[in-house]
């Protein structure tokens, strides 16, 4: 077991899971580990009565998880939305752990994910030999999250080809799965729903159809709502992955990392972050998760090609393509926000000048 | 209690008015004080008038100062109301009790407000994240109101209790403390005076954080010294109609309330229903009925789920029931599929709500009305319904007002005045106006009394609230005009501000341009102050960043129509640049215009034109102009141009002589540009493009060509020395010049004989 890099979330936080458990005195709904009181403490962190500390998982506002926990247990299927980087997969994972006690069942959405993917396959050997059975049968995380009563994840829902989205249609209507070679139907019991994650702002993505999303609450869990809050994150993760990949550079200072959370902010918002000013927002995503990489990929410049120490012109060449995705009208909404606003702030005069030669 | 009965109310709290009426009905009073102001008392009977529909405002002003009002407004679920039509109904005495309008407004100062801190203190200890959540959950969404008041009373007591009254310092109480207390000895001595009168089942209707205060009614002395002796001035009353965003602002009765539709929603449904899931059920079915109303896809199947999704959450929280934010979370998570725009339009139509009240056509004269008959008065602008014309110099002060009174009565669509002559002429001496009075602006006038109580108050808010809605900036542009012709410097601030974020957002680089001439306008000619000035002048200077970053991308590949249009408003703005030439904009203007010259997928006419201004600015000399006239027309073989070619070339040539009709007969640059490149073809050459040449030229007058022509034939014409007269006569110029003046209509404080 030393040998795995991350275990499963049920595995990592299983004593905090036991002693919810066992403090529990809500009513649990039926095959639910634990109470939807239970889950939101699991998620959002509190002391039990016995003293254990749970850690909270969730940072940001925890009206959210309320309304995700309370969208499961009216059973009704739940989706995270959200631009890359704010946690969605993380929530789900958790969410699954502590309802069903499994977050393994899984389902990771590409554009080549097919309808056997959601439904079922077969294994086709034994299908060959022996024709179509119930042994020959393959089930897939989600027939297998309705027949045991579990809840099923499906990442990045909007990645798989629309007409096999809708296979999710009748699983989710009528909590059932036919299968018509056997003249069977799997039929849910109670506890099976479905966590699904989509992000609302890369492109490429297949919509949802309106059959499918009239199925499905929709909870949006937003970037980090104070720019302090943003800056800590961005600090402990580039931290945590700079001592992953032994990066030889100092870690960057607080002041770097401030310059690049507030330009994301002040471009994500569309207003400066004294208020004073509005500005246009480029169609890049600028998520916590990209400034991290932003502050990354500047530290290894650095480390490699400068002299250890993270500068404006390091961040500027990977700050230019974080921003930048549509070469066309990102191009003028950034050197606007550049003339506008970076110019005129004194102690930026570094970033403006690398960032203009880059230009 | 004793005679009296205490009923502490939160103002406009559908819960309080609900178990108010129970109240009253139970107690069956023979007399009711309501908190407010006794300058309003005789107004009171207006509020069961068939023709009065709510909200409304009571509005106490100082007739010599209508800026100067207090407002209190009342709608179906005040207390107050609910309570003043229980008393009307049942012809129970019903009067207001409270310190006086008149005594507050001979003062400068304001009643101290009470304290929120204790209340927060409250939420918190309660679980809420505000005051506002907790109050709407325990007192106005609560279904069971026995002890209700004598629950607020308690609670009021202990808040008051920690919080401590007010002591007096060493120069006695701070002013706002004084009036307080002044307010709640009012109270009593009112209570005191139904008890004299032998009343025996008083009923007193007020904030619950005065209720403490208005129990022991013993020290009779120390109210009288409160009470007696206070000065006063002379004050009106009038209603004025309401809306439930001004509900929603701020009140006379302290902080407004945040959302008076959700209210009104929760007063209906507790009367006709005792069911609290119809609260939620009705709320849901109207919020998608709204969503359907804009196209947003929200069906029956889903309604239900949102109501149990909101009950649930509910639950999870541990509410009794869903309260307005857990209705909103359910409505976005499954109605708006996560989208939080449509809540935005949930906020405004149903939760604030946009009922808009009406006062009947008898009831007194509201404040703006009576300051319009003012200043008709002191302008000498008496109403009258036939048609006149006035002219008004705007060069004495009474033309002046008269002019902003006009434009001001305009801005707040009461049209007695129209102006003739064509807006934008801002250094212009004279106005001409069509003047109409017509019976139905009082009506207007009354409508418009809610924006302010003068011409110039409401104007300006009505201005500031049309800026805040208009979301294009031409309009904006426009009602800046406006505000600037009436003369409303706070308004006129407000639009800047607007103005600023607005061409910061537009990413549409012919709309900034279209902007920008009459700002220029308003910045060369305009009366702004100092300050808006500066703002003014750093809006101009990024609109202009804006257009030189985004010009050269918006004029690639244009059609012809599109670049017509352009071109037009690149000279334009090329004009604009020679009005503020004082500031550096030509630099960068004209830097822009340099790039695009050589911008390969520019239209034609364009490139043209650019190179025309170029030229004229100096910037290209003669040979760069030629070398690009040759460039854009006499590239390798002409005969090998295809017709797009050959059509893009004719189009720079337009683009270059655009205008110039005249202008080349007489400007020897131009002409030696032309001159010298025409010559410089060969023959053949020459028959080629001779089409496209005439093409060019078709669009000049016969007598420009005429002219042309001439000066081809006879070469040409000599240039008039400039005179140059060392010695005049200062007496006859003098005279010249005064003449000069009147007739130019100028101020003529020309320094004579200096």
């Amino acid at each position: 077991m030393t040998e795995i890099i991350r275990a499963h979330v049920e595995q990592e936080y299983a004593a905090e899971l036991y002693e919810l458990e066992q403090a529990e005195t809500r009513p649990k709904p039926p095959n639910w580990r634990l109470s939807p009181w239970s889950v939101a403490t699991y998620l959002l962190g509190g002391t039990l009565d016995n003293g254990f500390e749970v850690n909270p998982k969730y940072f940001g506002n925890g009206r959210l998880i309320e309304i995700a926990i309370a969208t499961l247990t009216t059973d009704r299927a739940l989706l995270l939305m959200g631009i890359p980087g704010t946690g969605k997969t993380w929530v789900a994972e958790h969410l699954s752990a502590a309802i069903s006690g499994d977050s393994s069942l899984l389902i990771q959405g590409t554009a080549g994910t097919s309808e056997e993917a959601i439904r079922y396959g077969w294994n086709y050997a034994s299908l060959i030999a022996h024709g179509p059975t119930a042994e020959a049968l393959v089930p897939s995380p989600v027939m297998v999250a309705m027949q045991k009563g579990k809840l099923a994840r499906v990442e990045e829902l909007t990645r798989i080809p629309a007409d096999v989205q809708d296979a999710l249609i009748t699983i989710l209507s009528e909590k059932l799965l036919p299968i018509p070679e056997l003249n069977e139907e799997v039929m849910a019991i109670k506890g099976f729903n479905v966590i699904a994650t989509a992000n609302d702002r890369d492109k490429g993505v297949n919509d949802l159809s309106s059959a499918l999303r009239r199925r499905f609450n929709t909870v949006v869990l937003p970037v980090p709502a104070t720019a302090e809050e943003e800056v800590t994150i961005v600090r402990k993760r580039v931290r945590e992955l700079g001592r992953a990949l032994e990066l030889p550079a100092e870690p960057p200072a607080l002041e770097e990392i401030r310059r690049v959370v507030t330009i994301f902010r002040e471009l994500r918002e569309g207003l400066t972050t004294d208020g004073q000013a509005r500005l246009k927002s480029p169609s890049s995503t600028l998520s916590t998760a990209e400034a991290i990489s932003v502050i990354n990929s500047g530290q290894a410049l650095a480390a490699h090609f400068g002299d250890g120490r993270l500068r404006a012109p390091d961040l500027a060449a990977s700050l230019v393509g974080a921003v930048v995705k549509d070469p066309l009208h990102d191009v003028v909404i950034w050197r606007e926000y550049l003339d506008t606003v970076v110019k005129d702030r004194e102690e930026w005069t570094d970033l403006y000048r690398a960032c203009r030669e880059l230009a | 209690m004793s005679n009296h009965h205490l009923f502490g109310i939160r103002h406009h709290g559908p819960g309080s008015a609900r178990a108010l009426i129970g109240a009253l009905e139970a107690l069956r009073p023979d007399s009711i004080l309501i908190e407010g102001p006794p300058d309003g008392d005789h107004l009171l009977p207006w509020l069961i008038d068939p023709d009065m529909s709510l909200p409304v405002a009571l509005i106490i002003y100082r007739p010599d100062q209508p800026k100067r009002s207090g407002f209190y407004p009342y709608t179906l679920f005040s207390p107050e109301l609910q309570a003043i039509r229980f008393a009307l109904a049942r012809h129970i005495p019903v009067r207001f009790a409270d310190l006086p309008q008149k005594h507050l407004m001979a003062g400068e100062h304001k009643p101290a407000m009470p304290s929120m801190a204790a209340m927060k203190i409250l939420a918190e200890a309660t679980g809420h994240r505000n005051y506002e959540t907790w109050w709407n959950l325990a007192i106005e969404q609560r279904r069971d109101s026995t002890d209700l008041f004598q629950a607020i009373f308690d609670l009021m007591s202990t808040l008051r209790a920690s919080e401590g009254e007010p002591q007096p310092g060493p120069d006695g109480y701070e002013p706002a403390q004084l009036l307080l207390l002044q307010r709640e000895a009012f109270m009593r001595q009112a209570i005191r005076q139904e008890i004299a009168a032998g009343r025996k089942r008083i009923a007193f209707v007020c904030g619950a954080w005065h209720t403490p205060a208005l129990v022991n009614l013993d020290d009779v002395q120390a109210d009288a010294r409160l009470t007696t002796g206070l000065p006063a001035v002379p004050v009106e009353a009038a209603w004025v109609p309401w809306t439930y965003g001004r509900l929603s602002m701020f009140s006379g009765y302290g902080a407004g309330i945040l959302s008076p539709g959700w209210y009104h929603h929760l007063w209906t449904h507790s009367q006709e229903t005792s069911d609290p899931a119809e609260v939620t059920l009705t709320w849901l079915t109207r919020v998608a009925d709204l969503l359907r109303q804009e196209d947003l896809d929200a069906s029956s199947a889903n309604v239900i789920e949102a109501v149990r999704l909101a009950e649930t959450l509910a639950a999870l929280r541990e509410l009794p029931f869903p309260g307005l934010p857990e209705l909103n979370e359910a409505t976005q998570a499954v109605l708006c599929q996560g989208a939080s725009e449509p809540l935005k339009l949930i906020r405004r139509k149903l939760i604030v709500g946009e009922r808009l009240g009406m006062v009947p056509p008898g009831s007194p004269m509201v404040p703006l009305q009576r300051d319009l008959y003012q200043q008709q008065k002191i302008l000498e602008l008496p109403p009258n319904p036939e048609t006149t014309t006035l002219q008004i110099d705007l060069r004495d002060e009474l033309g002046l007002a008269r002019s902003h009174l006009l434009h001001r009565l305009n801005l707040l669509s009461i049209p007695w005045g129209i102006p003739k002559r064509v807006r934008g002429l801002r250094n212009a001496t004279y106005e001409d106006w069509k003047l109409q009075w017509q019976p139905d602006f009082a009506l207007a006038i009354v409508e418009a009394s809610m924006w302010g109580n003068t011409v110039e108050e409401a104007a300006s808010a009505f201005a500031e609230e049309t800026a805040a809605n208009a979301n294009n900036l031409a309009s904006l542009t426009e009602l800046l005009d406006r505000v600037l012709l009436a003369e409303l410097p706070a308004a006129a601030a407000m639009i800047l501000s607007r103005l600023r974020d607005e061409t910061a957002l537009s990413s549409d680089i012919p709309r900034l341009m279209a902007a920008l001439p009459p700002l220029a306008q308003i910045l060369r000619y305009g009366s702004v102050r100092q300050t808006d000035q500066e703002l003014l002048e750093h809006i101009v200077d990024t609109l202009l960043t804006r257009i030189c970053i985004g010009l050269p991308t918006t004029c690639a590949a244009l059609d012809d129509n599109a670049a017509e249009e352009m071109s037009k408003k690149i000279g334009e703005t090329t004009g604009v640049i020679h009005t503020l030439r004082e500031h550096d904009y030509a630099q960068r203007w004209f830097d822009t215009l340099e790039k695009m010259a050589d911008q390969s997928d520019l239209h034609g006419l364009i490139r043209g034109r650019i190179c025309r201004m170029l030229l004229d600015e100096s910037i290209f000399d003669r040979e760069e102009a030629a070398g690009r006239l040759s460039q854009a027309l006499g590239r390798s073989s002409f005969a090998g141009m295809s017709i797009e070619q050959a059509i893009q070339a004719v189009t720079w040539l337009d683009g270059f002589l655009q205008g110039s009709e005249l202008l080349i007969v007489h400007d020897r640059r131009l002409w030696a540009v032309l001159d010298s490149w025409i010559s410089g073809l060969p023959q053949e050459r020459f028959v080629e493009i001779l089409p496209l040449l005439r093409r060019a030229f078709s669009h000049f007058s016969d007598a420009a060509r005429g002219q042309l022509h001439e000066r081809l034939q006879y070469g040409a014409p000599p240039l008039a020395e400039p005179l140059l007269i060392n010695t005049f006569d200062q007496e006859q110029a003098d005279k010249v010049l005064l003449l000069l003046a009147t007739i130019l209509g100028l101020r003529t404080n020309y320094p004579i004989g200096e």
